[in-house]
């Protein structure tokens, strides 16, 4: 476990661990036996590994559900439901702005210059970047496009879904928590049965 | 039957030499047209088009179309420069094998009337022929690998991708299919008692011919795998997008209570941080030592013994006098850089302008004296400037905040 240190302290303090943000951890936390190892240590803690779905992505949950721990999940549900839109039209003006053809995906990197300067020189673009940057989860009280976008990068730091390789250098790097976004969303869609789709209808397939 | 020969290949070296060289000749003009996908006529002489009609180079597809490259030669160019979106894949193997089939008769018929210098002859055009026959599905597998390794980057959009990717899979089949026509049973049976055909039919296309169909079932797996995650790609953008305007449409939108369900989704099972402190403990006997260093490191607080100044009221006054003056120095500075924002108007970094300036304050005095001025503005004048401190905590089990730089801006009254 000592080898671990680190790393359980970085679950503990509410990290979530993929490929991008630390490989060589996830590698072992990938690893079934580590897995029971740090299972079995955090068990007084009322902590337990969780993984997303194609676990790409870990981070720490409660072994036992008491009354504390649902009303601390309440409560974090309820931040994660108001972040969703924010955070996905963030994804779509990422992705228009950079004239990317896919999402974005664990891995991929933005260059924060390139995408001021793209949404400078377009009105759309720059009202919608206004828009969301006013936003609660945002919380953005300039009004200059700068300190807006850098704010929204830093905030996305924060948070986990990005992570700034160099502090001194203004690129990101977007990290497996989008995975667990996106995981969420679906599970929300089949959940509530909500009419969203995600398959091509079939005349684009043809 | 060896002059006429002769005087047939030279004609044809003449005419062949000649007519490459009007493709070097013109090179520039024909790649251009290559790329527009028609010539530019007024970039040649008149003579210089005939030539390059006659030598079937270029040609008018129809009487109210320009001049364009023939497909031949558009070809060409497309497998010389690996442009994938023109690049052709010939899978026709029937036509191929039934030239080989042909040419292995001939080349048995010159033998058996013991003309050699023909039975050579066919037997390097069958050669010709293998090697064509080995070189097309080298040429189609490279510009598979080559499309699948730059992930079909030469079409712009997802849909594109996908629509190439399946394209590609589907000349793949047809190349697998190409491959089982071969019938190396015949081509055992065609070389039978001559060891130089054998060589050439059995041993050698065999083993291009197998080398081939591994490399082509492994860009079949890497298409499949490629197509899957386009698909992947793409289902996220349009959950992605579909959920984005669904939530814009329902802003009051509220899913379950899933935190409170008694089976809890793992998704939503996120525990609270726990941030672990620690403190020195005094009870380790064995820790002393190091302890008893980590005091003993730690700057000590050293009274600094004023000599007894006798004629103090005259040294200090000048004293005062300098440190004045670098005070009042120091607070000019900091007014011209009021002023530089004021004139720039956008946002200038307080560490920048020290540098540019090539002042030489302190940075961290500087910062202070930055902040000190700010604050000491009446409260209507502080209204036009806007604040921002870099800051960033100073580690991450200490919240403290260090301010790195400070960056000052007009504000828009």
């Amino acid at each position: 476990m000592l080898q671990h240190g680190p790393l359980l302290e970085r679950l503990l303090a509410g990290d979530f661990i993929c490929q991008v943000t630390d490989e060589d951890a996830f590698r072992h936390l990938s690893n079934e036996q580590t897995q029971q190892d740090i299972n079995h240590y955090l068990r007084p803690l009322n902590r337990r590994l969780v993984g997303n779905d194609d676990n790409s992505v870990f981070f720490l949950g409660y072994f036992d559900l008491n009354k504390d721990a649902r009303e601390q999940l309440s409560s974090q549900f309820t931040l994660t439901v108001q972040s969703l839109l924010p955070l996905l039209e963030w994804l779509q003006l990422v992705q228009e702005t950079l004239g990317r053809d896919s999402a974005l995906t664990a891995g991929d990197t933005i260059k924060l210059q390139e995408f001021v300067l793209r949404t400078e020189d377009n009105q759309s673009l720059r009202q919608r970047l206004n828009q969301l940057a006013s936003d609660r989860f945002f919380n953005s009280q300039s009004e200059q496009l700068d300190n807006q976008v850098k704010l929204i990068f830093r905030r996305l730091k924060e948070h986990g879904y990005l992570l700034q390789p160099h502090h001194d250098r203004q690129y990101y790097v977007v990290t497996g928590k989008i995975d667990y976004l996106i995981d969420v969303i679906r599970f929300i869609r089949d959940e509530e049965q909500l009419p969203v789709d995600d398959t091509p209808s079939q005349e684009a397939l043809l | 039957m060896a002059p006429t020969d002769t005087g047939i290949a030279s004609n044809l070296f003449n005419i062949g030499a000649e007519r490459l060289a009007l493709l070097g000749k013109h090179h520039k003009a024909l790649m251009q047209g290559y790329l527009d996908g028609f010539i530019d006529e007024t970039a040649f002489s008149e003579g210089a088009l005939k030539k390059l009609i006659a030598a079937r180079i270029l040609w008018r597809p129809d009487e109210q179309q320009p001049l364009a490259l023939r497909p031949l030669l558009s070809e060409l160019i497309a497998s010389m420069v690996a442009d994938e979106n023109r690049r052709q894949i010939n899978a026709d193997v029937a036509e191929k094998l039934e030239q080989i089939r042909n040419r292995v008769q001939a080349y048995r018929d010159a033998q058996y009337k013991g003309d050699y210098s023909v039975a050579e002859l066919q037997l390097q055009r069958l050669t010709e022929h293998v090697h064509d026959l080995s070189g097309q599905f080298e040429e189609a597998i490279d510009s598979l690998w080559h499309r699948l390794n730059s992930d079909f980057g030469f079409v712009a959009s997802l849909d594109d991708k996908i629509r190439e990717n399946e394209r590609a899979q589907k000349q793949l089949r047809r190349l697998l299919d190409g491959l089982d026509l071969l019938d190396f049973n015949e081509l055992i049976e065609l070389a039978e008692g001559n060891n130089h055909l054998r060589k050439l039919l059995v041993s050698q296309l065999q083993h291009q011919l197998s080398s081939h169909h591994s490399s082509l079932l492994e860009v079949q797996k890497r298409l499949v795998e490629l197509l899957a995650k386009f698909r992947q790609q793409q289902a996220r953008s349009m959950l992605i997008t579909n959920m984005a305007a669904f939530l814009r449409q329902h802003p009051k939108y509220q899913p379950a209570d899933y935190p409170n369900r008694s089976e809890l989704p793992t998704l939503f099972n996120q525990a609270a941080a726990i941030v672990p402190k620690a403190a020195i403990a005094l009870d380790k006997a064995s820790e002393r030592q190091v302890l008893a260093e980590l005091v003993r490191a730690l700057p000590r607080y050293q009274p600094i013994a004023l000599d007894d100044t006798q004629s103090a009221s005259f040294s200090m006054a000048l004293i005062d006098e300098e440190i004045a003056a670098r005070q009042q120095a120091l607070k000019t500075d900091v007014e011209n850089f009021y002023l530089r924002v004021i004139d720039k108007g956008g946002k200038l970094s307080a560490l920048e302008y020290l540098q540019q300036q090539a002042l030489a304050w302190d940075s961290e005095i500087w910062l202070y004296q930055i902040i000190a001025e700010y604050q000491a503005l009446p409260q209507d004048e502080k209204q036009m400037f806007a604040i921002l401190r870099d800051e960033a905590p100073a580690s991450s089990m200490n919240q403290l905040l260090l301010i790195r730089d400070i960056s000052l801006q007009l504000q828009a009254a």
